[in-house]
């Protein structure tokens, strides 16, 4: 069956979509509701239900015969691909012989089937009844043909449309390895997985979520590599998911998660295949959304975020070396600023005596407490990094030079501002591009913040008592039911092969599906409750709007 | 949930404002701080003012400000009391800013307060929470402690600092003084039947013109500060300077010579000069009748030739055989002088008393009270052993043929 055919079935069997729910009766009592056995009615409803769309184009053909049938093969030009419509679509439509059908050559004892299996040149074809299903199936760049006198269509997968071509990865750059990287179209995405792993036993499947959005998702995982429970949780998981838009792999990413209110990602984002291949590989499910190149890998640890593809590219002597690096960047970010508050507002004794100093002197006429000028600074480097994000390209070599130059000259030589302090500065913005995932790399940026204050408020021992908090947390966090920290807590020597350190390939060995073995979903550990409170559809008004003629034309018939 | 929500926000912005209100009771910014790098402790005239405390502060800006003024880099604020905290309570009266002592690397006593007793002053540094036990302790050698923090230096805008580098040169290079900190001192303390052993300190030159930039202005310092000899102790009491081959000596029994210069006359009265670039001494008791122990002196001594006035002929190793024990005998004379010097001043700081310990626990106690006589008249055997390494650079010199 076709792709599309298993989305209509799982939203019909599974989830009671919001817009389900709010014209149930619809659903259930007609579900043919717009669809007539008169042609123009049926044409009538499509476009009132459309709102008259100017890109929705509706080729009337007269299939030929003794008794002609009218019939018409409705789309959207900007959807559909206008090629297949035109040559496959209506091409054959114009062959159809009625008479052929009337005299029962085709076996078929209705037209659409008859059409469908005897007539049409295209891939994928189906037959549909539900009215709904057949306007999803239009508004996904199909095309549908309409019978006079049945109340039946035929939809035909004709799907076009342009998508960006799949280009080299901007967020998760590499020395060496594939440079291609995800691109919006889940379609492309999921080919671009399926050439890496030539197996037979790489599972694909679709959901469909969003109440309005309606967005594709597909679940990937390799079949018994992939733990039972883990894709059993995934799925109950994403079933459970009600909202109406889905515009990225973060609300996704939002609404399963474990927790909520934790600074750290427990769910794993790459915008490359190697990448994702590599986590199938290893047990995890991966889940592509249509319309954002950024895929999610589930479940994910601590670990994770610090592993590139780069490193098993490299020589294992280098990339443990640069793993290292990743790890003391971390720390880095985290603690800079804040141990140098700590040194110099509690802990003088512990500078060197030299560059007590030379702190001495720096600080001699710099108005401001250490732990505002921290505050000040990390401030500023925030405000730079935002608006190297935002700042149109042209732009973009102004800015960084005023920012980073001339700001931090001036705000020394202004003396509002250590040259030291300086320095901290900016080790620890540098260090936090270090990291090779982005959301881990915000995380550390914001518990910088935390510890800022506890080393201003109490020294070392704020830090001391923050690293314990923080630990524990950690501890605390699971990522569908494996420990954030496996496998260094729980420790697990076997898989450790590959966590901090990177050992050759060769000693990898049996670890390679390290996470599977460890899976155990906790029974009652479900979605966090919150979301389902909170994220119900948020705009039911529009909702009414694009069922209401619907509904009004259900009572009227 | 939404009442839950804001309880919680409620009460974690509760728990903010009280770690606000509590404050930063012991946060001192640095421009809040002056740095003591050293302090000198005199005895003052009278009991009302015993404790006669100087510190040694940093003008930070002075030494790497861009805001110099050439004024001193350091200054000196004195205090006195009836103890050491009233006197650096006294003393922290004249300075605008905190008196850190954090950073101390210098702890200069005077003579005067040695001879009296250093126990107190031990016990005071040892206590405080921001003293730290590894400040080089000194004894100012016949001058007020004052003296040798208000020297200029050449080499370091701190003369505290410059006092820390001449001692760990010298102890490198060529002297019998040896790092001598807080920790070390209090652990001499308590050697039984001795006491501890501590670096001297000297203002050489024109006392009066030491304390101004005028000192520095001529290519021959006015006044120098100076490591010198080692003043060595009876309990908390300073009996006697040890300078020489007995502090040589004392220095080699303690294991604490890295390197040194060693001269032995040899033929018609020249001197062949060594240098000694590594010393190991070991100190055993043989003391089965603890009243009369027999101390045994090992010490293996590697040796480098470096001056050769002899037409000596350094390729036989015969020459270099009865040199090696010209440099024994030398050694020899060296722990010998020390020892007479210990026994002199009645004093075991070179730790005899504790080899016996290790060697019969039981029969020490018996002799506990009563060492400083066995001390005086026991039995020490030397066993040394100095081989010649090298001959640097050439074998016989050129004057040899």
């Amino acid at each position: 069956m076709n792709r599309n055919g298993r989305f209509w079935r799982s939203s019909d069997g599974g989830r009671k979509s919001p817009a389900g729910s709010s014209n149930a009766g619809n659903e259930n009592g007609s579900g043919t509701s717009g669809l007539s056995a008169v042609l123009d009615e049926t044409l009538d409803n499509i476009r009132n239900e459309l709102g008259n769309s100017p890109d929705l184009k509706i080729r009337h053909v007269l299939l030929p015969g003794m008794v002609p049938v009218k019939a018409a093969a409705v789309h959207f030009s900007e959807l559909a691909n206008s090629d297949s419509v035109n040559q496959f679509v209506i091409g054959s439509l114009l062959e159809v012989s009625v008479d052929n059908f009337r005299d029962g050559k085709g076996g078929s004892t209705n037209l659409p089937d008859y059409i469908l299996n005897r007539a049409l040149e295209i891939g994928q074809a189906s037959r549909m009844e539900v009215w709904n299903d057949a306007l999803l199936a239009l508004l996904s760049g199909e095309t549908l043909i309409l019978l006079d006198g049945y109340s039946a269509v035929i939809s035909c997968e004709t799907t076009g449309g342009e998508w960006r071509a799949v280009g080299e990865p901007s967020s998760q750059l590499v020395v060496r390895g594939p440079k291609d990287s995800f691109v919006e179209s889940v379609a492309t995405n999921v080919s671009l997985i399926r050439r890496r792993i030539k197996s037979s036993k790489l599972r694909l499947e679709y959901m469909k979520i969003g109440s309005v959005t309606q967005t594709y998702v597909a679940l990937m995982y390799i079949q018994d590599t992939v733990d039972d429970k883990l894709l059993a949780e995934v799925k109950l998981r994403l079933n459970r998911i009600k909202i109406d838009a889905v515009l990225e792999s973060g609300y996704i990413e939002e609404l399963i998660q474990d927790k909520t209110f934790t600074p750290f990602p427990t769910i794993y984002n790459t915008e490359r295949p190697d990448s994702a291949v590599a986590n199938l590989l290893e047990g995890r499910v991966v889940l592509i959304v249509d319309g954002t190149p950024f895929i999610l890998v589930l479940p994910a640890v601590f670990t994770q975020f610090f592993q590139s593809s780069d490193d098993y590219a490299q020589r294992f002597d280098i990339s443990l070396l640069m793993r290292i690096i990743r790890y003391i960047s971390f720390i880095v970010l985290m603690l800079g600023p804040a141990v140098y508050i700590a040194l110099t507002t509690y802990h003088y004794e512990m500078i060197p005596t030299t560059l007590l100093i030379s702190l001495l002197a720096q600080r001699e006429n710099v108005p401001f407490p250490a732990f505002v000028e921290a505050l000040l600074m990390e401030g500023a480097i925030e405000i730079l990094r935002e608006a190297g994000v935002r700042m149109p390209r042209a732009v973009g070599q102004t800015v960084s030079v005023v920012g980073a130059l001339i700001l931090g000259q001036a705000v020394v030589e202004a003396g509002i501002i250590t040259p030291v302090m300086v320095i901290v500065v900016a080790l620890t913005g540098i260090a936090s591009f270090a990291i090779p995932a982005y959301n881990m790399s915000i995380a550390g940026r914001l518990i910088r913040f935390v510890f800022l204050f506890l080393a201003g408020m109490f020294g070392f021992f704020g830090i001391t008592l923050g690293m314990i908090v923080l630990v524990a947390h950690m501890n605390s966090l699971r990522s569908f039911g494996i420990p954030y920290l496996s496998p260094i807590v729980p420790p697990s020597l076997k898989s450790r092969k590959d966590t901090i350190l990177r050992l050759p390939l060769w000693a990898k060995g049996a670890s390679k599906s390290r996470h599977t073995t460890r899976v155990s979903v906790p029974s009652g550990k479900k979605i966090t409750s919150g979301h389902e409170e909170n994220l119900s559809p948020k705009i039911p008004e529009e909702h009414a709007e694009t069922t209401g003629p619907m509904e009004g034309r259900d009572q009227h018939e | 949930m939404n009442r839950k929500f804001l309880r919680g926000t409620v009460a974690a912005l509760c728990c903010i404002a009280i770690l606000g209100l509590t404050g930063c009771w012991d946060s001192v910014e640095l421009n809040r701080r002056a740095v003591v790098t050293g302090v000198a402790i005199d005895r003052g005239p009278s009991e009302e003012e015993k404790y006669e405390l100087s510190f040694q502060v940093v003008v930070a800006d002075e030494i790497s400000g861009k805001n110099a003024r050439s004024t001193s880099p350091v200054a000196v604020y004195t205090g006195r009391g009836r103890s050491m905290f009233e006197a650096l309570a006294n003393a922290s009266r004249q300075t605008a800013r905190f008196l850190s002592l954090g950073h101390v690397r210098v702890l200069v006593i005077s003579e005067k307060f040695g001879r009296e007793g250093i126990k107190d002053i031990m016990d005071v540094l040892e206590r405080d929470s921001e003293t730290r036990l590894t400040s080089f302790m000194f004894i100012s050698k016949g001058q007020t402690a004052k003296d040798s923090l208000t020297t200029m230096t050449v080499f370091s805008k701190i003369p505290a600092n410059d006092l820390v580098e001449k001692l760990e040169t010298t102890s490198r290079q060529f002297g019998y003084n040896f790092r001598m900190e807080v920790d070390d001192v209090v652990r001499g303390l308590q050697i039984p039947g001795g006491g501890p052993l501590i670096n001297g300190v000297l203002v050489s030159g024109d006392e009066k013109k030491s304390d101004t930039n005028d000192n520095l202005k001529s290519i021959a310092p006015k006044a120098t500060l100076k490591v010198t000899g080692i003043a060595a102790f009876k309990a908390d009491k300073l009996v006697g300077w040890l300078e020489g081959s007995e502090a040589v000596g004392t220095a080699l029994l303690k294991n604490k010579i890295s390197q040194m210069p060693l001269l032995v006359k040899s033929g018609k009265g020249n001197y062949v000069s060594f240098s000694v670039y590594l010393s190991q001494v070991k100190v055993e008791a043989e003391a089965d009748n603890p009243e009369d122990p027999l101390i045994t002196i090992k010490i293996t001594q590697q040796a480098g030739l470096k001056e050769s006035p002899n037409n000596l002929d350094l390729t036989n190793p015969k020459v270099l055989n009865d040199l090696s024990k010209l440099l024994q005998q030398e050694t020899e004379k060296q722990l010998t002088a020390a020892l007479t010097a210990a026994r002199r001043m009645n004093s075991d700081f070179l730790g005899f008393g504790e080899a016996v310990k290790r060697d019969n626990k039981k029969g020490w106690k018996m002799v506990e009270n009563h060492w400083e006589q066995i001390f005086k008249k026991c039995r020490v055997k030397y066993e040394i052993d100095a081989v010649i390494r090298h001959t640097d650079m050439r074998s016989s010199s050129f004057q040899a043929n």
